[in-house]
């Protein structure tokens, strides 16, 4: 697996906080990203180990509803968090090379029976990392109650919840300097952030990315830039300019927009720098009154040997390496050329900037590049992305919403 | 990747006793900034008083009980914003005012000034706290005493009159606190904890990430070509050749060297070793990784510079079959694009990354790549200006060693002689062109 630097040692990353602060959200977001980027992560969980136990009442929620005089739910909560534990640890042990834990980490206590039975477990060289998500805004909390947690429970109340989480919150301990060890701290979803003894490559990466992730579900369009002569010779790669069908639907493309953006020119707009995909935005952002930035990290997968030829003398020519291709679509590079996770790693810097952008993102690229794009928002592995259908002529709008991707697409005539 | 509105201004203050490192984060910054194509300046509080005030100033001119050089101080200070502000109103995109701004209100006055001189100017504070007496001992003992307010004494005298200063300054020190309103980032005792708050924004978010990897630890960076390929033989351009019989030799040889340079385990263990995906580079590097027992990481951002349709031609053709692109080459070496392929300025572009990899790492790197981008790399750490990227003296079979310190680079070039094996070791290499630089006019010329 090619990736920019193989973690040498395992990583854990361990979520804290009481509920309704996000956890749930920035451990989904934050092993999506990993998976892209070429990792094998998975996420560790009491509701993961309570889903797993078909003699557990699925309908409670172990992680909220404490009630502390309730023995039998103290020690099922207890079990549910060492059997997410031990799940992690066998995890590890094997192929896996990072674990995201959220189970019981509250008090200063429960961290150090963590840490211990890590030391204990572990037979190889690791390194935990603490993840935070500490929040005081009664609307925020109020909104990912609303967002993720009545969905599941319908006979529950806002106020029950509240409820849980003030008979949590009494316990609970904030992570401190003395606990000796490393970790995040995000308060009020990055208004601030404070970090304590950041180690290594992988770690100050998820920095970096978590500094980035806000709660706005905006949303992001991924369009192919229109119609040229290569695609009517079925001809791939080059840097073709647009066909005079290219140009039309291009027109068509920028009316859809209009009514779809709403006269909102704040939006992040990116296109490639090759000749269909500036032509494509220029036509389009004329009609919004809004230019698009260039970048060659959005540029068409390279082709090399086999750019500018038609699929037919690729097949007569190249026989050898239709069949690799056929083999292994994901890790397949053309030679002198690029394969898909070349294009991952390319293209990296545009998934920050998209997650960084709380207004609506539109992106003008081309199909393999856009290909990845997607399979960061919506495929759970990467081996997926060669078979990810990104038509021509149709606007694929994605909406992260809490643990999910809404999509729909839109087919322009 | 240049992702900002460039209609957008950044100002960027430090805060911070001295011997704190604010100088050179705000060097750095200003390095990483002008790297990426943005125009940074630093504005130095000290230079303007130097300049004005004289360097005789010892510590009882800092004592904030002296009104009369507490003035003088403001009014320095005053010159500093002013010229910061002009610049960003005249093209500037980012200005670095580093001062010690240990007031609320100092600060309070500062950030009117610039809000309410531009329409729309982000602005971030730099807050570098350190309790480790270590650290600013050492941080005094690199810096200070060669500074030019201690010409006249010596290293001791000015170490006491040094520590003086700062207890001057300790008096009225108040650190930044939430409620006054400002995006900044405390760093405390080089990186070990990071505070950032209310810190929005694509070069933003993109120098809290710097700035959390910052550090002052002198670790070698090894840069060295493949050896001798065939293309280069041929004196032609691109192609994914292999090594010559000489480039083979090099490679043996270059082995040895680094043999060597690293001669226990735990350091070979720890050393950052990377190469691109092409033949003639991942040849050169498994015969060193053999020799060294260690695995190099290949990296298709270290790929040599895409010549597009020119791939596989010599000059003399490029000159026949593309004249006009031949010419335009020759004017704008910087910017010029081989047709389907990239320009330096891409390249400059696209090894980001690796360069934010090698700025954190705080363990030997050593990479055997191309020309035209080690060039690039080269020169982001030798502090060359970017126009003379394209024009750089990269040899074959050389290997240069660069340690940067804190304001400067230490650069020492190994030519080692493919067939006999033979070293010869250049130290304080230097650039011509950069010669010409050191000659300032005045001290508030950076």
């Amino acid at each position: 697996m090619q990736q920019y630097k193989k973690t040498q040692n395992k990583l854990i990353l361990v979520l804290v906080g009481l509920p309704a602060r996000g956890k749930t959200h920035i451990s989904y977001k934050l092993n999506r990203y990993l998976n892209w980027i070429g990792y094998k992560s998975e996420i560790f969980s009491i509701k993961g180990a309570q889903q797993n136990n078909d003699q557990l009442d699925q309908n409670i929620d172990y992680e909220l509803e404490i009630d502390p005089t309730n023995q039998q739910f103290v020690d099922f909560r207890q079990q549910l968090s060492f059997t997410a534990a031990h799940q992690l640890v066998n995890f590890l042990q094997n192929d896996g090379d990072i674990a995201l834990y959220n189970g019981l980490t509250s008090t200063k206590l429960d961290r150090q029976k963590l840490k211990s039975l890590f030391k204990e477990k572990l037979k190889l060289e690791y390194q935990v990392f603490w993840i935070e998500s500490i929040c005081d805004d009664p609307q925020v909390i109020l909104n990912n109650i609303n967002e993720s947690k009545l969905s599941r429970f319908k006979e529950k109340t806002i106020e029950q919840f509240m409820n849980h989480i003030n008979v949590l919150a009494q316990d609970y301990e904030s992570l401190e300097n003395i606990e000796n060890l490393s970790y995040i701290k995000l308060i009020n979803i990055g208004k601030l952030v404070k970090v304590h003894m950041l180690e290594g490559y992988l770690c100050s990466k998820i920095v970096s990315f978590l500094l980035n992730l806000h709660a706005n579900n905006r949303q992001i369009y991924l369009v192919r830039s229109c119609q040229t002569e290569y695609h009517l010779l079925d001809k791939i790669g080059g840097d073709p300019e647009l066909s005079v069908t290219g140009k039309q639907n291009s027109q068509q493309l920028g009316d859809y927009f209009i009514e779809e953006l709403k006269g909102n020119k704040n939006i992040t707009f990116f296109t490639s720098q090759m000749k269909r995909g500036i032509q494509t935005a220029e036509i389009v952002g004329d009609k919004l009154g809004i230019k698009a930035l260039k970048t060659k990290n959005l540029d068409e997968i390279d082709y090399g040997i086999c750019d500018g030829l038609t699929v037919k003398e690729i097949a007569a020519k190249y026989p050898k390496q239709i069949k690799e291709r056929k083999a292994n679509p994901l890790e397949f590079k053309y030679p002198r050329g690029e394969s898909f996770l070349d294009v991952i790693h390319r293209v990296e810097p545009i998934i920050y900037e998209i997650e960084r952008s709380r207004e609506p993102v539109l992106i003008i690229a081309h199909v393999a590049v856009l290909k990845c794009l997607y399979a960061y928002y919506h495929c759970n592995q990467i081996s997926e992305i060669p078979n990810i259908d990104i038509p021509i002529n149709c606007v694929i709008k994605l909406v992260p919403i809490p643990y999910h991707c809404l999509e729909s697409r839109v087919i322009i005539k | 990747m240049q992702g900002c509105n460039r209609s957008q201004k950044i100002a960027i203050c430090t805060v911070g006793l001295p011997a704190r490192g604010k100088t050179y984060i705000s060097r750095k910054l200003n390095r990483y900034f002008n790297w990426l194509g943005y125009k940074s300046r630093v504005f130095i509080n000290g230079n303007y008083r130097r300049e004005i005030c004289g360097t005789e100033c010892n510590s009882l001119f800092f004592d904030p009980h002296n009104e009369e050089a507490q003035k003088a101080r403001s009014d320095c200070a005053k010159m500093a914003l002013q010229d910061l502000i002009q610049f960003l109103k005249n093209g500037g995109d980012v200005g670095i005012l580093d001062g010690t701004n240990i007031t609320k209100e100092r600060r309070h006055q500062i950030e009117n000034e610039l809000k309410s001189s531009f329409n729309g100017i982000q602005t971030l504070w730099i807050e570098s706290i350190c309790n480790d007496s270590k650290v600013i001992q050492n941080n005094i003992r690199l810096t200070k005493i060669n500074n030019p307010d201690y010409c006249n004494m010596n290293s001791e005298q000015a170490t006491i009159d040094f520590l003086n200063r700062i207890k001057m300054y300790e008096q009225i020190y108040e650190t930044i606190t939430d409620d006054e309103n400002l995006s900044y980032i405390k760093t405390m005792n080089v990186g070990a904890d990071i505070i950032v708050h209310q810190v929005f924004g694509f070069l933003l978010s993109k120098i809290v990430s710097f700035i959390m990897n910052l550090h002052t630890y002198p670790r070698p960076i090894y840069l060295s070509r493949h050896g001798e390929s065939q293309y280069n033989v041929d004196d032609r351009v691109g192609g994914d050749s292999d090594l010559s019989q000489l480039g083979e030799m090099y490679a043996d040889k270059l082995a040895d060297f680094f043999y060597q340079e690293f001669p226990t385990k735990e350091i070979k263990n720890d050393i950052i070793f990377l190469t691109s995906t092409m033949r003639r580079a991942v040849h050169t590097s498994d015969v060193v990784a053999q020799k060294l027992e260690i695995q190099p990481l290949q990296l298709k951002t270290l790929d040599e510079i895409n010549v597009g349709i020119c791939d596989g031609m010599t000059y003399t053709e490029i000159a026949q079959k593309f004249p006009n692109d031949f010419q335009e080459r020759k004017i704008n070496k910087l910017g010029y694009r081989y047709p389907r392929g990239e320009s330096y300025l891409d390249l400059i572009s696209r090894i980001e990354p690796v360069i934010f990899e090698i700025e954190r790492s705080r363990q030997p790197v050593m990479i055997i790549a191309h020309q035209a981008i080690l060039r690039c790399l080269y020169a982001y750490f030798h502090q060359n200006e970017i126009p003379e990227v394209p024009t750089l003296d990269i040899p074959l079979h050389c290997v240069i060693k660069l340690t940067p310190a804190a304001y400067f680079c230490d650069e020492k070039r190994v030519l080692i002689n493919p067939q006999t094996g033979e070293i010869s070791i250049k130290e304080e290499y230097v650039q011509e062109f950069v010669r010409s630089k050191s000659k300032q006019k005045s001290f508030i010329d950076l």
